[in-house]
């Protein structure tokens, strides 16, 4: 029995769930968890594909998913919750239930777009960029609805996972696209992790309201 | 012999030395060595494209020594900057803000000379990730925040802009098999009428939404008003010209590419609509706002916005004549902006300090009681951003208008009404600025031979759209009728 697309599937379906699960979740060290699970299903959807389509630098993908992703980027912000002493629950700017809903319509916008725009491409891609759609625009939403900064930077990297879970997809697809993923998650934290000390030094909590005052100060 | 290769890797492979030994003096000066080098290798790109992933086209070929000479002469002006300690920085953060300096100027180029919209990508990221840590240099708590902003709306367009360009890919893989022909620009745009139409337009919605993102056209352009306050000043000038252009340039490819698949029957929609609705909307909200402002350098963000805005505009317009409008636009408006840019520096450093923060309109007004020069330059730089003659953006936007009316005469009309309503905002502060009352205290000062340069740029963009030379106008023509 061919098992190529169930497995794909599967994974991918696991991965929305987690982007899905984020959006109700109130506490980091959750949040965290659920973005781990899902790097560690991304690393082996992409072993996977390579498996599948023959393709060496999948493996590759999926290594660099596996160590920076699913282990190292974790780690390090579990330390900063730590640190910080951020146990606590963060605050959303919606109800919760609200927000799924919104979750919900973006996937099923997802799902609308994607499928009629490509019934020339091959089956598995189809629905693996539906998958991947939805979790970059969960994704997203998860950044709008937090106001903290790692919780928004966790909904950024859950849309990373998203755009990387494409790439595997992708029929052929040289491997800068790949590779330049990796890398800009891992400035992307450098960056992150330099700003969130720095914003650290300047205001006692994480939360942006501090933005505001820009705002209120007349450009 | 391809010289777009060492124009690009130069400046990026010294990046990590200049970020690692030196004074801030010799920081500024190996900057500006760097440079000016790089700016030799862009015109000798002219004579020798290359061929490639990393090669100049037309378009890459004209905004390169474009984006290399405003680099240079920002380098120069740094010199001042770095010299007069303006900014007080630790030396490790002036090497870091050096070497972001060359940072930009590498990716800029990169993301000018690539065939290859993953490269292109690329660029465009690491442009941002740059930026991004240079305008979080002072550590200022506004600076942090202007970065953190920047950050993560740019975070997001990037991201955006990513899976376009895969849906691209996907678009174009069936027509010319998996591999590095379905990312190259070339190919894609010989082969445009056989991509898969619906698949490019979704995709050309999610990189209109990126890379509009990093063009700052409204509703995405949260981020640039910030952005261009708080960084260091030579930084805000690269940002507001270089950075522009490159994500521009990316838009008016992709433009290309569905235009060619509409008009040969691709099943793409019209990309036209999408541009003029973003472009008009750019216009009117800057418009509405610049009356506003009241910190001189998020009121020339704001113009940024504006003329990104028209550019964008002339694109949707659509046809080799608006096209070389909005090229032309491009050019002038980066020259003039670089030089008012510079010009607002020497102005600042005359009244104490070119840190952020010292350029209120109140605090800069009445520049000619510092210094003759000076406050001409700088009135003559905000004059021509109005676009009324003799600025070299009123001949770019005399060709959009007129193509506007001749090709789609009902958009026309808000064109001039968010034209006139940004000239007029612009054109208020220029009395006080120039020759109001200044501050108590105000003393007349030496302005130095640098400022030269603002009046160099000045006159160059008038070259450019008046006189402009024969060459030139033979290069922007055929590559305006190429992307048309």
């Amino acid at each position: 029995m061919n098992l190529v697309y169930p497995l794909a599937h599967l994974m991918g379906g696991v991965i929305l769930l987690c982007a899905f699960s984020m959006l109700s979740q109130r506490r980091l060290a959750a949040m965290i968890t659920l973005y781990q699970v899902q790097a560690f299903t991304l690393s082996a959807a992409a072993f996977w594909q390579g498996f599948a389509q023959g393709a060496g630098d999948l493996y590759l993908t999926g290594l660099i998913t596996l160590v920076i992703k699913a282990i190292l980027l974790p780690m390090g912000m579990r330390q900063i919750v730590q640190r910080f002493n951020m146990v606590r629950a963060v605050e959303t700017t919606m109800p919760i239930g609200l927000s799924m809903i919104l979750g919900v319509g973006l996937i099923g916008i997802a799902v609308l777009v994607v499928l009629p725009t490509t019934v020339n491409a091959v089956s598995l891609t189809r629905e693996d960029l539906a998958i991947s759609l939805s979790v970059v625009l969960l994704g997203l939403l998860v950044m709008t609805l937090r106001r903290h900064a790692i919780a928004q930077v966790i909904g950024f990297l859950s849309t990373e996972n998203g755009l990387v879970l494409a790439a595997t997809g992708m029929p052929g697809m040289p491997f800068v696209a790949e590779l330049s993923v990796a890398l800009l998650v891992l400035l992307a934290f450098l960056v992150v992790g330099v700003f969130l000390f720095r914003i650290r030094e300047h205001f006692d909590t994480l939360d942006l309201v501090g933005i505001e005052e820009i705002e209120r100060r007349g450009r | 012999m391809n010289f777009c290769l060492p124009a690009v890797f130069l400046p990026l492979l010294a990046a990590p030395v200049v970020g690692s030994l030196g004074t801030r003096a010799q920081g500024a000066m190996a900057n500006l060595g760097l440079n000016v080098i790089v700016f030799g290798f862009t015109v000798a790109v002219f004579f020798a494209p290359g061929g490639g992933l990393i090669h100049a086209d037309g378009l890459g070929m004209i905004f390169g020594v474009l984006t290399s000479f405003v680099s240079t002469t920002t380098a120069l002006s740094n010199l001042g900057f770095v010299r007069d300690g303006n900014e007080v920085l630790s030396p490790r953060r002036w090497r870091v803000y050096h070497a972001m300096c060359q940072v930009v100027l590498g990716s800029t180029l990169l993301g000018l000379y690539a065939d290859n919209i993953g490269l292109l990508w690329v660029a465009v990221e690491g442009a941002t990730i740059a930026a991004t840590l240079g305008v979080s240099l002072p550590r200022t708590a506004s600076a942090l925040e202007a970065a953190w902003k920047y950050f993560i709306l740019g975070g997001v367009g990037i991201a955006l802009a990513l899976f376009g360009t895969m849906l691209v890919y996907l678009a174009a893989q069936p027509a010319l098999g998996p591999g590095l022909q379905a990312m190259s620009f070339v190919a894609l745009s010989l082969h445009a009428a056989r991509l898969d139409g619906s698949l490019l337009t979704l995709a050309f919605v999610f990189l209109l939404f990126g890379y509009g993102t990093k063009a700052a056209l409204v509703p995405l352009h949260g981020w640039l008003p910030d952005a261009y306050a708080e960084g260091p000043i030579p930084l805000t000038t690269a940002l507001s010209t270089l950075m522009l252009n490159v994500a521009l340039i990316a838009i008016l490819r992709y433009r290309h590419l569905m235009q060619a698949n509409f008009a040969n029957g691709g099943g793409a929609l019209q990309p036209g609509v999408f541009l003029l609705t973003l472009g008009l909307a750019s216009l009117l909200l800057t418009g509405f706002s610049l009356a506003r402002r009241r910190d001189a350098r998020r009121f020339f963000g704001f113009s940024s916005v504006e003329h990104s805005g028209v550019a964008v505009f002339a694109f949707g317009i659509g046809g080799a004549a608006a096209i070389f409008g909005g090229l032309l636009h491009m050019l002038v408006h980066t020259l003039v902006k670089s030089a008012l840019f510079q010009a607002l520096m020497r102005g600042a450093a005359l009244r104490g300090s070119a840190a952020p923060g010292n350029y209120g309109f109140s605090h800069l007004r009445g520049m000619i009681h510092s210094n003759k020069y000076v406050g001409w330059l700088l009135g003559a730089c905000v004059f021509a951003l109005t676009g009324l003659p003799p600025s070299g953006l009123f001949a770019s936007e005399f060709i959009i208008i007129s193509q506007t009316i001749q090709r789609d005469p009902y958009v026309s009309l808000p064109l001039g009404l968010g034209l006139v309503l940004c000239a007029v905002a612009i054109i208020r502060n220029i009395g006080p600025l120039v020759f109001g009352h200044a501050p108590p205290h105000t003393r007349h000062q030496k302005a130095g031979i640098g400022v030269n340069l603002v009046g160099v740029q000045l006159a160059l963009a008038f070259a450019v759209a008046f006189a402009m030379p024969w060459f030139l106008l033979h290069a922007l023509s055929s590559v305006a009728a190429g992307l048309q």
